[in-house]
């Protein structure tokens, strides 16, 4: 279906003087072969050449040297170009950014439409493309008043209108939440399934690339891995150096084995790809009646001194209009000083209303947020330093960034509060080293940085006002699992070190279970839960419910209990399971 | 939080105004216009309202829907109506103070300069009520491809109104969102001198402008994937055909633009 034989392909870059400069080629050899109603999957961190590699595929690219063949057409030549792009469809990661038109059946319509079919015709492939992505209730529905899933499910119908032999996703859940992402992922599995469609997704959860027949692994312009799914993640090692992971099951059966081996215990097999496989394995090896490991309970620390206190708290969308809506609804809830919080829920539960009223961005309809006993919204004159002490870092921060350089940017805040220079100066550079930022970013362009360097650049941008509260709304979305843990990681020592309340708000709940002290879990306007991680991820189906769920381990460990064993609850890390099974195989 | 506005305010409904061909309809409005202006007398503003008022009872949008557009140009029409009353020249005063003349002319031509403005504002909303944005830049590009032959690119105008259409939901969203940002950021675009809110604006502008550029650039990749070649061999799902409906419509314009050149030779 899809063949490329040593594609070499290089981006020119042009330097101030108008020179080109060559720099390290994008792709740099590649041999792949995908057959005719293959699914499958390409890895690799940010920068690898996937991108870069999956427009050749549709000749938006070609190739400096080397061929690409799609459907027996050479992408070279110009006369065949409709012929490929018609074969081999698009879909790209920014729904936004790839909807033509103001009603859902014209955009879908504008792939035929430009290839010159009759309309009576046009109507009808529109009609199947609209059903076969189960949006055909939706054809008249304009694009910005759909979610990111359903705004994906018109992309992919807009290709599907051509008639296409191929589909090719370019990291079509990276800006999804759990919920859009699995409709997108069945989709597109329907549709390998039942109309043979070739598929090539490029993604970075390792979860939907375990789901399709191959996987192709690349880094710097090569493919460093290709083979089933289960042959490329038993290398959990080689993964980890890729900048990748391994879906949690691998990675929990691989660290099982590294215990094992310690005690020159025969290993388990390793080419699992689900909690439930690896849960077979073990009962397999399990010893008769041992029984599973306890955790320590964790004392979470003790806090005492309430910093914000929302009080009744109720909000509505334009108010008075046909788009009425109530956001949040009669919340109460007080965070104390020093806590680390996560907040989760799907989208449209009202978190986001929820934090944007805790630095008095939003006023509520009725209700209070007091700050250490004032209310926010009493003084317009004290809202600045309000806002200075409640940081707020907005999904896609580095959305915002517009300085001539980074350290200007930085500074941006601080300067805002009326700082002298020195002092200035000394918060930005605090606040760079905070994000793991080095002194030789200051002076370049931020639109310079990389993707995980620019989300940090910005929010240092936050951190230089030095709050006492920092917001994060979804900080680690969109980027590579490397670039995740990376930030992640730095939020940790940020609450460890700085002494300041922070709190998270994310999808996945493995990220919140593994930090936060305490879950609040946001649903249709209201506080539906709220305790310590053990707490509320011990309401799976409550969860499950609000289109939420609980960390994979904790699924483990239940099905654990299921099957007679006394598995603890509050296992949420594939660690901590690793510690509850060893006991049953050594 | 300005999410949920409606572009165009399109209000659908079953009826012969939204089933009619919108070219027919464009047709129709610029000839309602020019008939306002080519009228003064109370014949014929009678009779342009007895024909709108029909006109918006056969389209089933509701009366307020009409008037909701008149609210946005509320202050150009107060603007309107008061400087007639003022400096219109005339005999029979009614009120005189200090230099402030108020005569019955003025009253006269204010009321019927107000009720113009309001007119020509119900007629063309009753349009975009009627009429969805993507037809409407349909009706447009057919109507200019005569001008093709003269350099006109029609496909490419249409084009561009059906994107900056299909984004302006899309950046408002996106505005407000920097803006928040911002303003988290200790950013004021409220208060100050105009310098002061000029400047203030570039932490605004700039991200906008960014982003809009990627858009751009993603947008034309999008569209050149799903083979886009400008009006090259393209067909459109919707195509548009003069139906009995549109017969009939252009049979009523035409006795309404009698009836206007009527008006105006024998009643003035």
């Amino acid at each position: 279906m899809v063949k490329g034989t040593g594609i070499v392909f290089k981006y020119s870059e042009y330097s101030e003087d108008g020179s080109e400069a060559q720099n390290r080629p994008a792709l740099d050899g590649i041999d792949i072969n995908i057959k005719k109603g293959e699914f499958v999957a390409i890895l690799g961190r940010n920068g690898s050449g996937k991108s870069t590699l999956a427009k050749h595929f549709n000749a938006l690219l070609l190739p400096a040297e080397g061929a690409v063949w799609v459907n027996g057409f050479n992408t070279m030549d110009e006369g065949s170009l409709w012929n490929v792009r018609q074969s081999a469809g698009m879909v790209f990661q920014n729904p936004d950014n790839q909807i033509i038109a103001t009603v859902v059946e014209e955009d879908v319509a504008f792939g035929p439409e430009n290839l010159g079919i009759d309309p009576k015709e046009i109507r009808r492939r529109v009609e199947e493309a609209l059903n076969a992505v189960q949006m055909a209730d939706h054809r008249r529905s304009a694009p910005h008043n759909l979610s990111g899933g359903q705004k994906q499910r018109v992309a992919i119908a807009g290709v599907l209108a051509m008639r296409p032999n191929c589909i090719i996703l370019d990291e079509p859940t990276a800006m999804l939440d759990p919920l859009g992402r699995k409709e997108v992922i069945d989709t597109v599995m329907r549709l390998n399934r039942e109309e043979g469609i070739t598929i090539i997704l490029i993604t970075h959860f390792m979860e939907e690339a375990a789901k399709a027949d191959r996987i192709v692994v690349m880094d710097e312009g090569r493919i460093a891995m290709s083979g089933t799914p289960r042959e490329v993640f038993s290398h959990p090692m080689n993964m980890k150096r890729l900048g990748l992971d391994a879906p949690q099951a691998t990675e929990l059966v691989s660290e099982i084995n590294v215990e094992l081996e310690k005690l020159e215990l025969p290993l388990l097999p390793i080419d699992i790809l689900t909690m439930d496989e690896a849960l077979e394995a073990v009962a397999a090896r399990a010893k008769p009646g041992a029984s599973p490991g306890r955790r320590a309970p964790k004392e979470p620390p003790k806090r005492s001194e309430n910093i914000i206190e929302i009080k009744n708290l109720t909000f509505i969308y334009n108010e008075g209009t046909a788009f009425e809506k109530k956001a949040l609804d009669d919340i109460s809830l007080n965070i104390k000083k020093g806590e680390f919080i996560g907040i989760i829920g799907h989208t449209g539960s009202g978190k986001s209303t929820l934090i944007q009223h805790m630095n008095a961005l939003i006023k509520p309809v009725s209700g209070q947020v007091l700050l250490d006993g004032e209310d926010v919204f009493a003084d317009k004159g004290r809202m600045k330093s309000i806002r200075q002490r409640v940081g707020l870092v907005f999904q896609y921060p580095e959305h915002q960034l517009f300085e001539m350089t980074v350290f200007k940017d930085v500074a941006f805040g601080p300067s805002n509060m009326g700082l002298p220079d020195a002092q200035v100066k000394e918060r930005v550079e605090r606040a760079l080293s905070a994000v793991g930022l080095g002194e030789d970013v200051c002076e370049k362009s931020p639109f310079d940085l990389s993707g995980g360097q620019k989300r940090r650049a910005a929010i240092a941008g936050v951190l230089a006002m030095q709050p006492d509260v920092l917001i994060l709304d979804e900080p680690t979305a969109g980027l590579d699992p490397k670039g995740r843990d990376e930030i992640l990681e730095q939020i940790r020592l940020m609450h460890e070190n700085l002494n300041i309340t922070v709190i998270l708000v994310s999808h996945s709940m493995e990220e919140i279970a593994a930090h936060v002290e305490r879950v609040i879990v946001a649903n249709k306007g209201k506080v539906a839960l709220t305790g310590t991680p053990e707490e509320v991820f011990s309401h799976v189906q409550e969860l499950e419910q609000m289109g939420l769920a609980a960390p994979q381990a904790a699924y483990l460990c239940q099905k654990m209990r299921d099957m007679g064993w006394d598995a603890p609850e509050g296992v949420f890390s594939t660690q901590d399971a690793r510690d509850v099974i060893m006991p049953l195989l050594a | 939080m300005i999410t949920n506005i409606a572009i165009g305010q399109y209000y659908p409904a079953e009826s012969p105004i939204h089933a009619m061909d919108p070219r027919v309809k464009l047709i129709g409005v610029i000839m309602y216009i020019s008939a306002l202006f080519m009228i003064s007398g109370i014949a014929g503003y009678a009779f342009i309202i007895l024909s709108i008022g029909a006109l918006i009872r056969l389209s089933r949008v509701p009366f307020r829907f009409m008037l909701k557009g008149l609210r946005g140009i509320m202050f150009i029409m107060l603007f309107t109506v008061v400087l007639n009353i003022f400096f219109t020249p005339g005999e029979k005063l009614i009120l005189q103070f200090y230099f402030i003349r108020i005569t019955q002319e003025g009253l006269i031509l204010a009321f019927k300069m107000g009720l113009r403005l309001a007119l020509l504002i119900i007629g063309s909303s009753l349009l975009t009520l009627t009429t969805s944005p993507i037809e409407l830049t349909d009706a447009l590009e057919q109507l200019m491809k005569p001008l093709k032959r003269l350099g006109v690119p029609a496909h490419e105008i249409a084009m561009m109104m059906t994107i900056a259409l299909r984004f302006i939901p899309t950046l408002v969203e996106e505005m407000d969102k920097i803006m928040k940002a911002q303003t988290a950021r200790g950013a004021d675009f409220d208060t100050g001198g105009i310098v002061k809110k000029a400047r203030s604006l570039i932490p605004l502008l700039v991200p906008l402008f960014i982003s809009s550029f990627r858009r751009a650039d993603e947008l034309a990749l999008a569209m050149e994937a799903r083979c886009y070649r400008g009006d090259v061999n393209r067909t459109r799902m919707k195509e548009l055909k003069l139906s009995r409906l549109d017969m009939k419509a252009i049979g009523f314009m035409s006795l309404f633009a009698a009836m206007i050149a009527a008006i105006r030779i024998f009643l003035g």
